[in-house]
């Protein structure tokens, strides 16, 4: 039974996601109970896999029986289980807190609502766990399509914003698809594994760097690196309250999932290392992102906007940990990938709560929550010094081991961005937390008035997250380190 | 709202071509395991032949029942096929590895046959219906009707 769960916890939320128009159809008050329980069922499925990954080892499930090179392999190693791990977590977390605030945000559409979330998620476990480089593709698309709709499930504003998305994300996608096409006319194969015994002797062809190019290029544009990141703030900004805290955390973080298994499963650590200068050029575009991004945020006056900023700079911090090149440097951008996603999900829960608690967007007004959500307010200091970086949530710890493999590797210009970076992120916190405790008012008390229970049970097990990840973050880089390394990478 | 047309010889014509339009669907459809087509291509026959009808006929969908309930059923194909595979799964075998079907008296070939029809059926179900809620959805937004759910 075990070399099935990654088939089972794709097939989950998809059965769930197909059944979901018809349950709806008979009564909307069954699509949420329906949805947490898939999700909860995935979360536990994901959790008993890692485990047996950890103790038997990698799982290779090959689709209707076809041996690899020739069949669809899917791949759960110490990697994938691990993110398969936390998007469905967080996906059950987040949907649990967007329980209160959905009906408002979307119009009534409940039924699509949950549709697309499930699609969305079983989508990312499928881009997580596809060992082939066009079904990477697939469910790339299938989650982008999903990710449209969900930002322009209200209407309005949003939809304009969904169609900036919808256009660039396709461009992304063909950009890919197109990559991939070149990889494929020269290797004669899509499977990751196969595609790296090929390459080799390969790379004096100026086609596979096409390729390479094309594919960097369209998870570029998915994952938002600067100077590609014009569709995120807007999206992020416009997309409904109940809908941000799951597309910020997952699909850039996905995307740049894909980015690494492509890197270093497809091409090989030893190729992108010593023959080809990409993992340079990504570090460059890294750490540009990760500056320019955290610039971008300290002039923003829109709560959400800014957090999709910040957002956009810790992709850049994670592409530098992992494009250093050594297995430090990995382990603490694999670490900080995590992190980061459970930081951009209490993020939005935040900015999702003030707006409904008191109709706050813009971070002068959060002046109106001093004394008055008192669960809120501890969620943000604690997500605010994890992502500035002091111990001991788990945002230091990340960038702690991303210096660290800097300073292995030589690379003094990645340590002088992540501190540039971190700097400015304290920056914007400063203002964020000004607001919060020191700015007068003249505002007169509301009666405290907390969110709902479902709201701050997400909330609070998230913040606890952050500091717990921070608390055991040796034996989980001990465990990145021992089983989700590729081949080849130097010590 | 889409009106009938109000030729009586694209009428009269279509009430022939229409049948011949999904048989050939069909075709395309079961013979798909043997030469070119498919579940895809059948279905998007067969979809076609369905929005054929639609524009000749016309359609309103506040008196139809159906009409809603169709928007609502483009999870059936995929739940055919997703459900045969994981019949596959209960078996035993990998997904969608039909060999492990289990269907008792029939031997591995014939399974295989019928489990690929019954996938490819699915997939035609779903794109078939998927083309034909497209052009309701447009006709019923037209009137600012948006198709919101049953309760609306």
């Amino acid at each position: 039974m075990t070399e099935q769960l990654p088939a089972i916890i794709f097939l989950v939320p998809f059965f769930a996601a197909v059944m979901m128009p018809m349950i709806g159809m008979k009564n909307q008050d069954w699509c949420r109970p329906v949805a947490l329980t898939a999700l909860a069922v995935m979360s536990v499925t994901s959790i008993s896999m890692y485990a047996g990954i950890v103790s038997h080892g990698p799982i290779s499930y090959a689709f209707s029986g076809w041996a690899p090179p020739i069949g669809i392999e899917w791949i759960a190693d110490g990697l994938s289980g691990l993110l398969i791990m936390m998007v469905s977590l967080l996906a059950f977390v987040t949907v649990t807190f967007a329980g209160p605030a959905t009906p408002a945000g979307i119009g009534g559409r409940i039924p699509y609502y949950y549709t697309l979330i499930l699609l969305l998620i079983s989508a990312l476990s499928g881009i997580v766990m596809a060992g082939d480089l066009f079904n990477v593709f697939v469910f790339l698309e299938v989650a982008s399509l999903a990710s449209y709709a969900l930002v322009g499930l209200s209407g309005g504003r949003a939809l304009i914003s969904a169609f900036r998305y919808l256009i660039l994300g396709t461009l992304g996608a063909a950009l890919y698809l197109l990559g991939v096409g070149y990889f494929y006319a020269v290797t004669g194969t899509l499977n990751m594994a196969d595609v790296a015994t090929h390459l080799p002797e390969l790379l004096k062809s100026k086609a596979v760097m096409a390729g390479l190019i094309f594919m960097v290029l369209g998870l570029a544009i998915k994952m938002a690196l600067v100077p590609l990141h014009g569709w995120l703030p807007d999206a992020y900004t416009d997309a409904p309250d109940s809908i941000t805290p799951i597309l910020a955390p997952l699909v850039t973080k996905v995307a740049v999932f894909a980015l690494i298994r492509i890197l270093f499963w497809a091409l090989g650590a030893k190729t992108v290392i010593q023959d080809v200068p990409i993992l340079l050029i990504v570090s460059w575009l890294g750490a540009i992102a990760a500056i320019v991004g955290a610039f971008l945020a300290l002039s923003q006056t829109e709560i959400k906007r800014l957090f999709a900023y910040g957002g956009i700079s810790h992709v850049g911090l994670i592409l530098i940990g992992i494009c250093l090149g050594n297995q430090t440097g990995f382990a603490g951008g694999v670490f900080y990938l995590i992190n980061d996603a459970v930081m951009q999900a209490v993020l939005f829960f935040i900015a999702a709560s003030v707006f409904y608690r008191h109709g706050i967007r813009t971070v002068t007004d959060l002046v109106h929550i001093r004394g008055q959500m008192p669960w809120t307010t501890a969620a943000l200091v604690i997500v605010g010094l994890s992502m500035i970086g002091i111990p001991p949530t788990g945002g230091f710890f990340g960038k702690w081991y991303i210096i660290l493999g800097a300073l292995d590797a030589g690379n003094y210009v990645a340590v002088a961005a992540v501190l540039a970076a971190t700097l400015l992120t304290l920056a914007y916190f400063v203002k964020i937390f000004e607001y919060v405790f020191f700015e007068s008012t003249s505002v007169a008390k509301h009666p405290a008035s907390e969110i709902p229970g479902p709201m701050k049970f997400s909330m609070g097990a998230l913040s606890a997250a952050i500091i717990i990840l921070g608390l055991v973050s040796d034996q989980v880089v001990t465990l990145i380190l021992e089983h989700a390394l590729p081949r080849g990478l130097i010590t | 709202m889409i009106y009938a047309h109000d030729s009586l010889i694209v009428q009269t014509l279509s009430r022939f071509i229409i049948p011949l339009i999904q048989l050939f669907g069909f075709y395309v459809l079961f013979f798909g395991q043997y030469g070119p087509g498919g579940g895809f291509v059948g279905g998007v026959i067969i979809g076609t032949s369905l929005i054929f009808g639609v524009l000749v006929f016309g359609l309103d969908p506040s008196r139809s029942a159906m009409v809603n309930r169709v928007l609502h059923g483009d999870g059936l194909g995929l739940l055919i096929f997703a459900g045969v595979g994981g019949l596959c799964l209960i078996g035993g075998g990998e997904f969608l590895n039909y060999a492990d079907l289990q269907i008792p008296g029939m031997e591995l070939a014939t399974r295989r046959y019928f489990g690929i029809l019954l996938t490819q059926i699915g997939v035609a179900t779903d794109v078939a219906v998927t083309a034909i809620s497209i052009v309701m959805s447009l006709s019923l937004t037209e009137k600012n009707e948006e198709p919101n759910g049953p309760n609306h």
